[in-house]
């Protein structure tokens, strides 16, 4: 390991002068964090692991009992949950009216918590899918956890809009069921779309979590298994933990031997599904903006709504990973070894890219009102939303433009953007942000339409607070249970990226790409 | 290592795909023929207080008509049940041969008659209560015959629900009236009616079914605001 600055090194290596030009060896910051050298790749797992110990560390996150940590978060986050069904079943017994929807402000919180979490699962599917085709490596490190995610934030987004309906026993009815009324759900409304769009997206979101976790569950399954039978072998009681994975496990891992034709068809069908969750991860959200955009409400009816709402999801999404896996990488033993500051830094970078892209929108929002003359999409922008002398909600406004634009700016200097703590301060930034974008949207838009005599406030009671807290409380109730009992990361995937997988590795430039040449 | 699960487990995931589309197809099924005002709603035949009024006796032998008994039918949304005063303009004591008529089997409506209270008929053809009032005027003057929803009543000795009344049932006309439709002042002569329109269905009607659309002038409506509050 060298002191020298990695720009200096790199300057000297082109420049044939120093230490760089006499042999190569590149100055490895040791915490995974990016090298200047165009010429190296940073390492995807630190502290040369073996394929051992990857498994060993790996599979102990979900067959040992974590920190004492884990039971007080599970209580606090399962009463949230708890709390939060008990709200929806209120009102589902007594109707929309606990929340506090008007005439005028008919969609609020909860349209706001479904567009908020549908947003969230993004970037699960952007790694698993799009970086995936990319041959971006550096997703293996978080594409388990964020598929995970994925799924625990499309069900919170479901559950929304299925409630919100008040009379939840007719909810079949937005299938296109044939029946004996002979109606059809309206196939020319966004709202019927949305049905179509997010139950595909938790369909093929689902299959692709559960497919790469099969090899996983299939390892687990196999440890498991051992230990029982060498506890039978010792003539004692196999621990019930064990008999319980092995049986479970044994199940979900379908038969699964490790046989290299398992894993031929794995790797196929990993590519389909990475093919087919591709377009979703740009049709789901647009079809949420089109819910929005096709209507023709004053700050709704816009043509950049798709694009922004993919942007923004990507952005939030990937604000919700960061959330998660920085504390993680606290509580976890060896946690760092596998989710580096590289991959912290890679994910700033995409915080700030996409928060530069919904920026744009944003700005480009207020040019277009202006430059399309139209008087009461401009008033929808300056008096309903950012002029804090005239507009009620100015400060859900600027809440918006402070943390979505102007906080993820902070990672344009290497020395913030590689400092986990500031990085997860910048997402949960960027998460409450991307929760006031969407109310910023619907509820702004909506309290004061056409007709100044209907214009109304928007109040929200205990009752649609409690539901989003409860909402946040399944969330984090499922991901717990997911760090407990599930394998965080993709093992298999680890495994193939660790340098053991190519045997012709430092030496090599292209070493990422030509496996196989060398066996 | 031994095998964690017994040999024949291998059978489960086909046996349990099996199953489980079997019990998808025979839901979906189930739903289809049984969740169905056809098969719920279709034969409802209440018990009528008394000896009940037989439809196949007046309508039918004695060719009473319809609106003998329903008088508003023309005028009014509801086609009217008649008051005890109608049936006692035959059945009054002594009017009608004991040839035709056993006094004990009439004997409920000298008895309503006497102490004047209404026979509390029971009504057979219901509607869901966010359905707006059946107009019999509208339908009747269009040409749709009483036989279109309720059936044979002629042949009824006790009226039962012929059709389902379901919305899809409604929508089938609305949407192609002219398989129903007859000449409005022919509408309460179930027999030909009954013939005419079991001879359409095989193409040998003889009525001039564009003529009775083209008179019906505007189409039925298909909108939620015609039939719903």
């Amino acid at each position: 390991m060298s002191s020298i600055h990695p720009d200096q090194y790199v300057s000297d290596r082109l420049a044939g002068r120093g230490a760089a030009a006499a042999g190569y060896a590149p100055p490895d910051p040791g915490d995974g964090s990016l090298i200047e050298d165009p010429a190296v790749r940073a390492p995807l797992v630190l502290n040369n692991r073996s394929f051992g110990e990857v498994t060993e560390i790996i599979c102990g996150y979900a067959e040992k009992a974590p920190g004492k940590w884990w039971m007080p978060l599970f209580a606090i986050a399962g009463l949230a949950a708890a709390t939060g069904t008990l709200m929806i079943a209120y009102l589902i017994i007594t109707g929309v009216g606990v929340w506090g929807l008007t005439n005028q402000v008919d969609w609020a919180w909860d349209i706001t918590n479904f567009v908020f979490w549908i947003g969230i699962g993004h970037a699960g599917t952007l790694i698993s899918a799009i970086l995936c085709l990319f041959k971006q490596k550096w997703r293996t490190a978080v594409n388990r956890s964020a598929e995970a995610m994925t799924i625990f934030a499309v069900i919170c987004a479901g559950m929304f809009p299925a409630i919100h309906v008040g009379r939840i026993w007719f909810i079949w009815m937005v299938f296109p069921l044939p029946n004996s009324n002979s109606i059809w759900p309206n196939f020319r409304s966004p709202l019927l779309w949305d049905v179509f769009a997010v139950s595909t997206y938790f369909t093929v979101s689902l299959l692709f979590w559960f497919m790469g976790l099969i090899p996983d569950m299939a390892s687990l399954r196999d440890r498991a298994h051992k230990r029982m039978l060498a506890s039978k072998r010792r003539a004692e009681k196999p621990r019930l933990g064990d008999v319980i994975r092995a049986y479970v496990f044994g199940m979900l891992s379908m038969g699964w031997r490790f046989s290299s034709r398992h894993w031929h068809r794995y790797e196929v069908a990993y590519l389909i599904l990475a093919g087919l969750s591709t377009p979703l991860v740009l049709s789901v959200h647009s079809i949420v903006s089109f819910d929005f955009a096709t209507s023709v409400l004053p700050g709704w009816h816009t043509t950049i709504f798709p694009p922004y709402f993919v942007a923004g999801a990507i952005f939030g999404g990937f604000a919700m990973v960061l959330l998660l896996l920085i504390p993680a990488r606290e509580v976890f033993p060896n946690f760092r070894d596998f989710l580096t500051l590289r991959h912290i830094e890679n994910m700033a970078k995409i915080l700030l890219v996409t928060g530069m892209m919904v920026g744009f929108a944003y700005s480009m929002e207020f040019f277009i009102a202006w430059y399309s003359g139209n008087e009461y999409e401009l008033s929808v922008f300056l008096n309903n939303r950012a002029n804090p002398a005239k507009a009620p909600y100015w400060w859900a406004y600027w809440t918006m433009i402070s943390c979505n634009v102007i906080s993820p700016q902070v990672f344009w200097f290497r020395k913030l953007r590689t400092n986990p703590l500031v990085v997860w301060i910048v997402a949960l930034a960027v998460t409450i942000g991307m929760w006031f974008e969407r109310f910023v949207i619907i509820v702004t838009s909506l309290h004061r339409a056409f007709l100044p005599a209907e214009w109304h406030m928007f109040h929200p009671t205990p009752v649609d607070v409690l539901t989003f807290v409860g909402s946040c409380g399944i969330f984090l109730t499922l991901f717990l249970l997911f760090v407990r009992f599930l394998p965080v990361f993709a093992m298999a995937e680890i495994k193939a990226v660790l340098p053991q997988a190519h045997r012709h590795d430092h030496d090599d430039d292209h070493h990422d790409d030509h496996h196989g040449e060398a066996h | 290592m031994p095998g964690l699960f017994p040999k024949w487990t291998n059978a489960l995931p086909t046996v349990t795909a099996a199953m489980a589309m079997g019990g998808a197809v025979t839901a979906v099924a189930g739903v289809w023929y049984y969740f169905t005002p056809k098969y719920w709603e279709a034969g409802y035949m209440p018990q009528q207080p008394g000896s009940g009024f037989n439809h196949q006796i007046h309508a039918g032998k004695l060719g009473i008509d319809c609106r003998y008994c329903h008088t508003k039918v023309e005028q009014s949304p509801e086609a009217n049940v008649p008051n005890v005063a109608t049936c006692m303009g035959c059945h009054t004591e002594n009017r009608l041969s004991t040839e035709f008529v056993k006094d004990e089997k009439v004997q409920f409506i000298r008895d309503a008659y006497a102490t004047d209270e209404s026979i509390e008929w029971r009504r057979v053809h219901k509607l869901p209560d966010y359905v707006r009032n059946f107009p019999h005027h509208v339908h009747i003057h269009a040409g749709v015959s009483c036989y279109s929803c309720h059936g044979q009543i002629m042949g009824m000795p006790e009226v039962f629900q012929a059709e389902p009344l379901s919305m899809g049932w409604c929508l089938d006309c609305h949407r192609d009236p002219g398989k129903h439709l007859v000449e409005p002042d022919q509408v309460t002569r179930l027999r030909e009616v009954e013939q005419e329109l079991t001879a359409r269905r095989h193409h040998e009607g003889t009525m001039d079914v564009d003529a009775l659309v083209e008179a019906l002038r505007t189409a039925p409506p298909e909108t939620c605001g015609a039939c719903h509050h």
